[in-house]
């Protein structure tokens, strides 16, 4: 339990604090001249981004998974819960 | 059951909760970067009606279906409805605000350079709704 408190800390660390940082980092002050077409076009590119990386890795982690655990591969072996009358 | 880890789980989940922070964060910075107007903005009114537009600048001048601007200065674009719910687009300006009826809702942008823009609506509102346009003309800064 003591690791997953200490991973969530370094996480939050280096992750989730500067990015509330950032958001909290200017209160209520008038704005500055800029391209609005610039700011929504980059916060599309980049959540672009994060959805097919995410995308990517959670479908290569299934692929990956049902590639190495299918009962042909030459590594497999049954489970507790599958027995082990093979 | 022996050699079994949650390492990966516990990963798995910090990493998705990290990821939804920075996400949530990244797209709040940019609303707060385009909602907050600068102060010298010049206040237009914009009025939507079944199907044309209607713009009052600061100086009580009054233009319908046609806006004009200078390059290089900053408008905050107050939109409201005098009737059903409108949608106040520029699709070059990436400007794009509901006008409802009752309340007053605002966006603003700063055209950098002259030109000639579209101007439409883009919530259905009628029979005539595809042809709710506008022609915005972004003019030299006169000074």
């Amino acid at each position: 339990m003591k690791r997953i408190v200490g991973l969530f800390l370094v996480l939050a660390v280096l992750v989730v604090l500067p990015a509330m940082d950032a958001a909290f980092a200017a209160g209520a002050e008038p704005g500055e001249y800029l391209d609005r077409r610039v700011v929504i076009w980059n916060l599309f590119f980049k959540m672009m981004t994060v959805a097919f990386v995410v995308g990517a890795v959670v479908s290569g982690t299934i692929i990956w998974q049902c590639w190495r655990f299918r009962e042909s591969h030459p590594k497999a072996k049954p489970t507790a819960y599958e027995g082990t009358d093979w | 059951m022996g050699g079994h880890s949650n390492w990966p789980e516990w990963i798995y989940v910090g990493v998705v909760i990290a990821l939804m922070c920075w996400v949530g964060a990244e797209a709040w910075e940019a609303e707060r970067l385009i909602e907050h107007f600068p102060e010298d903005a010049k206040v237009i009114k914009v009025w939507g009606q079944q199907w044309f537009w209607t713009f009052e600048h600061e100086d009580g001048t009054k233009e319908i279906g046609e806006l004009h601007v200078e390059a290089g200065k900053a408008y905050k674009f107050e939109i409201m409805s005098k009737d059903v719910i409108h949608s106040f687009n520029i699709h070059d300006y990436v400007v794009l605000l509901d006008a409802v009826p009752g309340k007053v809702t605002t966006v603003w942008f700063a055209p950098d350079k002259p030109g000639v823009h579209d101007i439409q609506c883009r919530e259905y509102c009628g029979l005539i709704h595809y042809n709710m346009r506008g022609t915005l003309y972004v003019e030299e800064p006169s000074s």
